[in-house]
């Protein structure tokens, strides 16, 4: 009996000891602390949605951690620059999962970072939690360790876009002038194609320019040319408010339709008044500025963090963010004390409707579908303001479709 | 294309021009002087519109009242770099000094990314604000004043370089050292002056720039386009450097509106070439026939 006793009290202390050792054998999780590598661009014309989704984040986990953290472990948090660059992001993804052994890794980098990081961690299988990015190729084909939250897939922004230019602003004659790299290319190429799928309609004309441009001039002389009902917009929102500028100095009144990238108060701090009457669509249901008492109260606890940033900032990708890394947050709890890759990405399949407070927009994920957010929010800007306008969209969406 | 049309693409391109033109000329005077090309003003640039920032955030001063201060403070950094840095090494051969140059700026631009990092700030200046309309054209008020500026600057610095006795001594540094040491010119004096008149006019630059596209560390990047500007008017012309900042920026905007924005940053290198074929001295320069 003694014999007996003694072994199980072995065995119980063995197991015990090895505890410990079972979790620390996953890269990146150790007894105390759970490394999730970041990467996104914090230098260069794109600098806006890297520097506020690192510090997004930041903010999120230093509250998670601050409340007793994820089944007694804290979050650390990895951070990589990618200078807007796919070749760059690529090399910040191979530091963190190669060199720093992180968990998983919280993408902030915008579909052009994005994309050069997709091969690379699915090879790895790695989790990866994309915050911001609307690049088909996070989500299409479907990746069981690639997640999107924030932003939606750019079909759907397609969908919404055509059919609130065609029915809200009655535009059959549209413009589209769109950056050169990834994210506004891939909207405006979702618009495009969207316009001609569900309405016949072609744009009158396509016009392109490189990220950081100055002088809209002869992009918007050539959409002048072609006498449009309403220009679309997809570039920066530091883009946008020169464009903005220029195009009523060239006569140029027709509706000015911007992605949801700018649709945040850092398009009316760089435009100012030019920015009167632009109408854009939001991926969040508060933006920063509402006087909803839940922003109100994250507003002063960002700002708490960070006393000296600039007027624009908190913007959508903050929220977006901060949203997002609690997202990550409840997945891990989910997956319980003896955390793997397998039991993450089960938990954030059990992800529904979850949001941290009502300044997030709720994420869902299903096992058939890993995009998080199909919502988006028509407004329009009206006296340094952006307000909801009375019109939502009503063709059903086929972007889930693929995935059934 | 309508006059109206190409009015304003006139006026915008006088604009542009003008900037390069204010570059181009705080690249010419030092090199006059000195015989160093400073690859640092761009960040000069971006280092007076942060001064105004900083001014602006830490005083309620308007956006007039901090025209001269930061023109003060970006003159004694001037004479900072060039007593500190530049004058140590001045018999150092002239690719050294460039890449002395070249490192000023880099550092200058990683200590500013350390604490602002790069985000955007917006600087409020009275010449931002909606187009003036003049019958059928709209004129843009900030466009206006940078034009307006760079000509006050220009005859500034023509009364300076003709009447005044410290100018006149600038002047015959950049014709012969020697001969102006000899006459008993202060030659440390005039190199240092040159270097403060540089840095202040692209301090001044920076905060022209700074309510028009926000103040961030790329703001300054224009050191390509200024010294082709420089190199247009003939390098060590003063006049030269101001038409050639217009010049380029009046072509690269029609040259944009022609022919596309694919061509607009090429125009700029292709004018470079073509002239340089034709006049090798640029617009304005002369060959220097030395006798060995």
């Amino acid at each position: 009996m003694l014999g007996k006793g003694f072994c199980a009290a072995t065995l119980a202390s063995a197991l015990i000891a090895l505890a410990p050792h079972t979790a620390a054998a996953e890269q990146g999780v150790t007894a105390d602390t759970i490394t999730i590598g970041a990467f996104g661009p914090i230098t260069g014309p794109a600098a806006y949605i890297g520097l506020a989704g690192r510090d997004g984040a930041n903010l999120a986990i230093k509250e998670i951690n601050a409340a007793g953290g994820i089944n007694g472990r804290k979050i650390s948090l990895l951070f990589e620059d990618d200078g807007h660059s796919p070749a760059k992001a690529l090399a910040a993804v191979k530091k963190l999962i190669d060199q720093d052994q992180v968990f998983a890794i919280f993408c902030v980098a915008g579909s052009n970072g994005t994309i050069g990081s997709i091969d690379y961690v699915k090879e790895k299988g790695r989790v990866m939690y994309v915050s911001f990015a609307s690049a088909p190729g996070v989500t299409w084909p479907f990746a069981r360790n690639l997640f999107r939250g924030g932003t939606t897939e750019v079909a759907r922004y397609g969908e919404v876009y055509a059919e609130l230019i065609v029915d809200y602003l009655k535009g059959q004659k549209v413009a589209i002038m769109s950056g050169r790299e990834e994210y506004p290319k891939n909207e405006g190429d979702a618009l495009t194609k969207q316009l001609a799928a569900w309405y016949n309609i072609t744009p009158v004309k396509r016009a392109e320019f490189n990220i950081g441009d100055k002088d809209f001039t002869p992009q918007l002389l050539e959409v002048r040319q072609a006498e449009p009902q309403v220009i679309a917009f997809f570039g920066n929102p530091a883009e946008a408010a020169i464009a903005l500028r220029q195009a009523k100095e060239l006569g140029l009144n027709q509706p000015f339709f911007v992605g949801t990238n700018m649709t945040d108060q850092s398009l009316i701090t760089a435009a100012r008044q030019s920015a009167e009457g632009a109408i854009g669509v939001s991926l969040l249901p508060l933006l920063v500025g509402s006087s909803d008492p839940a922003m109100k109260a994250w507003e002063a606890k960002w700002k708490q963090e960070y006393p000296n940033l600039p007027a624009g900032r908190p913007n959508t990708f903050d929220l977006l963010s901060y949203g997002d890394m609690y997202v990550l947050a409840e997945a891990l709890k989910r997956a319980g004390k003896d955390l793997t890759r397998d039991k993450l990405i089960a938990a954030l399949e059990s992800i529904k409707d979850y949001r941290i407070s009502p300044i997030a927009t709720p994420r869902t994920f299903t096992t058939k579908h890993h995009i998080g957010n199909l919502r988006l929010q028509p407004l329009q800007e009206k006296n340094g303001q952006w307000e909801p306008i009375a019109w939502e969209a009503k063709r059903p969406s086929d972007v889930l479709k693929r995935y059934q | 294309m309508t006059w109206q049309v190409a009015f304003q693409l006139a006026l915008s391109g006088a604009s542009v021009g003008s900037i390069y033109a204010m570059v181009a000329l705080a690249l010419v005077i030092p090199y006059k002087a000195s015989g160093v090309l400073n690859f640092a003003q761009g960040e000069i640039v971006t280092l007076g519109a942060y001064t105004g920032l900083v001014l602006s955030l830490a005083t309620s001063l308007p956006f007039v009242a901090l025209i001269p201060i930061t023109l003060i403070v970006a003159a004694l950094f001037g004479i900072a770099i060039e007593r500190l840095l530049i004058r140590p090494i001045l018999a150092a051969p002239e690719f050294t000094l460039v890449i002395a140059t070249f490192a000023i700026g880099l550092i200058i631009r990683a200590a500013i990314r350390l604490y602002w990092q790069d985000n955007t700030f917006p600087l409020e200046a009275p010449f931002v604000g909606p187009p003036l309309s003049l019958g059928p054209l709209r004129l843009n008020p900030a466009y206006l004043v940078v034009i307006a500026t760079l000509l006050v600057l220009v005859g500034a610095l023509i009364v300076f370089f003709r009447y005044s006795k410290f100018g006149k001594a600038m002047r015959a540094v950049a014709l012969n050292v020697t001969a102006a040491r000899l006459m008993g010119i202060d030659i440390n004096s005039v190199f240092a002056s040159s270097w403060a008149l540089a840095t202040a006019i692209g301090a001044l630059t920076g905060l022209l720039l700074a309510p028009i596209i926000g103040v961030n560390p790329e703001i300054g990047h224009l050191i390509l386009k200024a010294l082709v500007a420089a190199v247009i008017g003939g390098f060590t012309s003063v006049g030269g450097a101001v038409v050639g900042g217009l010049l380029l920026g009046i072509l690269e905007t029609f040259g944009g509106a022609f022919f596309g924005a694919t061509f607009k940053n090429v125009i700029p290198f292709g004018i470079l070439i073509l002239l340089l074929l034709v006049k090798p001295h640029g617009l304005f320069g002369r060959a220097v026939q030395q006798r060995v």
